[in-house]
């Protein structure tokens, strides 16, 4: 196989008002382009855009628009995660030698569907992600000791470190007093542990090794992949973990030959303060019954090494952007261009992102 | 609208199985995908227990645990605070989406 690097990356600023989702991938995929110089963009092979808009067409037009004419363009939908599974496509194309530089733009709008998945019956009226998020919320407070300040703390947490990304929707710092006491929505759950459907967009290119030795001077590598989905139902979740998170990180720490104590920085997939402390037990950053704890020793140490970018609670969740936009994070870590919000000396970082309730989820170890 | 469906309408969960292997399939669908036969219907007992649960404002809801294993959420009548494992008797409805109702037993 292809080695395939990371060469080039543009993001929008995020943001809760409706965006024209045309408009947002032209807007990201320019920056871009404009982020290599002396780029031809005429050279790029493969265009593929991760959405959960309905519009359709949306790899040409991007092509079209950005005045390109790909070998292989089209689109890539799966919920929440449809940005790293553009990414990992485009990576498939680059190293089984069909193509050797592809873009990869997602974007979506604050309105766009995605957050509820209506196939599944087992939600009946509880359609609603807030209301698995519930239920995964309770069962971890029951299983594993879990306080309400152990889960504001994530948040806070997050939104402090986003008020250190240009590109978060909102730059406001919350205290852990203000995310607990901030509205109830369930017995559960409070309005500041979830993460909100913003419009924005990010794109990211991808090259062939050979490319991108004559591309750019800081390529990042992928080195390792995990993907593995379980089910569509969120009903069929054993509550207290996320079964799909798990085998994707053994398997990316498999091809990437490492551990997660070599982790030095990780974006993950945190939609509610509860997915972040489960996320980090099933990728063995944290135990199971420790994962609270640690995320506290983070906050009150002011180690950024999760979610430095804020996360989707910080930062926001354009659904189709996301996991492009956590994949240019840990980019930027490893090129040691994250200004603020820079680990330092980090050499390996991590990108997680998952859809539905975590029936689904895939993994990405990142090089430098 | 489907069976399923129009069943949950008439107040009916039917529980969609293979006469063949004897598999439950959940969520329904035609045929088994284990052997590959079409599949069949039978009448829900109606009676879960409950999973786990939370509040939304007045109304409680959890995920119950209903025939053969099936899992789904629906709000939950209690006079008290639920608890895990409690017996419910399940009440359904369709309309535009499915609704399922439970009430603990013995309430």
């Amino acid at each position: 196989m292809n080695k395939v690097a990371i060469v080039g990356t543009g993001q929008t600023k995020f943001s809760k008002e409706n965006k024209n989702t045309e408009k947002l991938l032209f807007e990201s995929a320019n920056n871009c382009i404009r982020s290599i110089s002396n780029y031809d963009s005429n050279k790029i092979e493969g265009v593929l855009v991760s959405t959960n808009d309905n519009s359709k067409y949306l790899g040409a037009i991007l092509s079209e628009t950005i005045g390109i004419e790909p070998k292989i363009s089209h689109s890539i939908e799966h919920l929440c995660s449809s940005g790293t599974n553009a990414i990992i496509s485009a990576y498939s194309y680059i190293a089984s030698g069909l193509l050797d530089t592809v873009l990869v733009s997602g974007a979506d709008s604050a309105t766009n569907p995605g957050q509820v998945l209506e196939w599944d019956k087992s939600r009946g009226n509880f359609e609603h992600p807030i209301y698995w998020a519930s239920m995964l919320t309770k069962s971890h407070k029951r299983k594993f000791q879990t306080t309400e300040e152990e889960l504001a703390i994530v948040s806070a947490k997050n939104h402090k470190q986003a008020m250190d990304n240009p590109f978060a929707y909102s730059n406001e710092p919350r205290t852990i007093s203000e995310v607990m006491n901030s509205k109830q929505i369930t017995d559960d759950l409070r309005v500041l542990d979830c993460s909100r459907s913003c419009s924005g967009s990010s794109s990211i290119l991808l090259a062939s090794e050979e490319k991108a030795k004559a591309i750019s001077d800081q390529p990042i590598w992928i080195i390792g992949i995990g993907q593995k989905t379980t089910a569509a139902s969120f009903t069929k979740n054993i509550l207290e973990e996320i079964k799909s998170t798990r085998i994707s990180a053994d398997l990316a720490y498999k091809m990437a030959k490492i551990e997660s104590k070599d982790i030095d920085v990780a974006e993950v997939h945190d939609a509610f303060s509860v997915c972040e402390l489960m996320a980090i037990s099933e990728l063995g950053i944290a135990p199971k019954d420790k994962s609270g704890e640690f995320v506290r020793d983070l906050f009150n140490t002011e180690n950024r090494m999760i979610n430095p970018r804020g996360g989707l609670i910080g930062a926001g969740h354009p659904l189709g952007a996301t996991g492009i936009s956590q994949t240019i994070e840990i980019t930027n870590q490893l090129q040691d261009k994250s200004e603020k919000r820079q680990i330092s000396n980090a050499k390996t970082g991590l990108i997680h992102n998952m859809s539905a309730a975590g029936t689904s989820s895939s993994i990405m170890v990142l090089e430098n | 609208m489907k069976f399923f469906e129009k069943q949950l309408e008439q107040g009916v969960f039917q529980i969609c199985y293979c006469k063949n292997c004897n598999n439950t399939i959940w969520p329904p669908k035609e045929i088994c995908h284990m052997c590959h036969e079409k599949t069949d219907w039978k009448k829900s007992a109606n009676i879960g227990k409950i999973i786990e649960f939370s509040r939304s404002e007045s109304t409680y809801f959890g995920l119950i645990e209903i025939d053969d294993g099936i899992r789904v959420l629906g709000d939950i009548s209690s006079r008290s605070i639920p608890e895990i494992g409690q017996v419910v008797k399940m009440s359904v409805s369709f309309n535009s989406k499915p609704y399922y109702s439970f009430i603990v037993e013995n309430n």
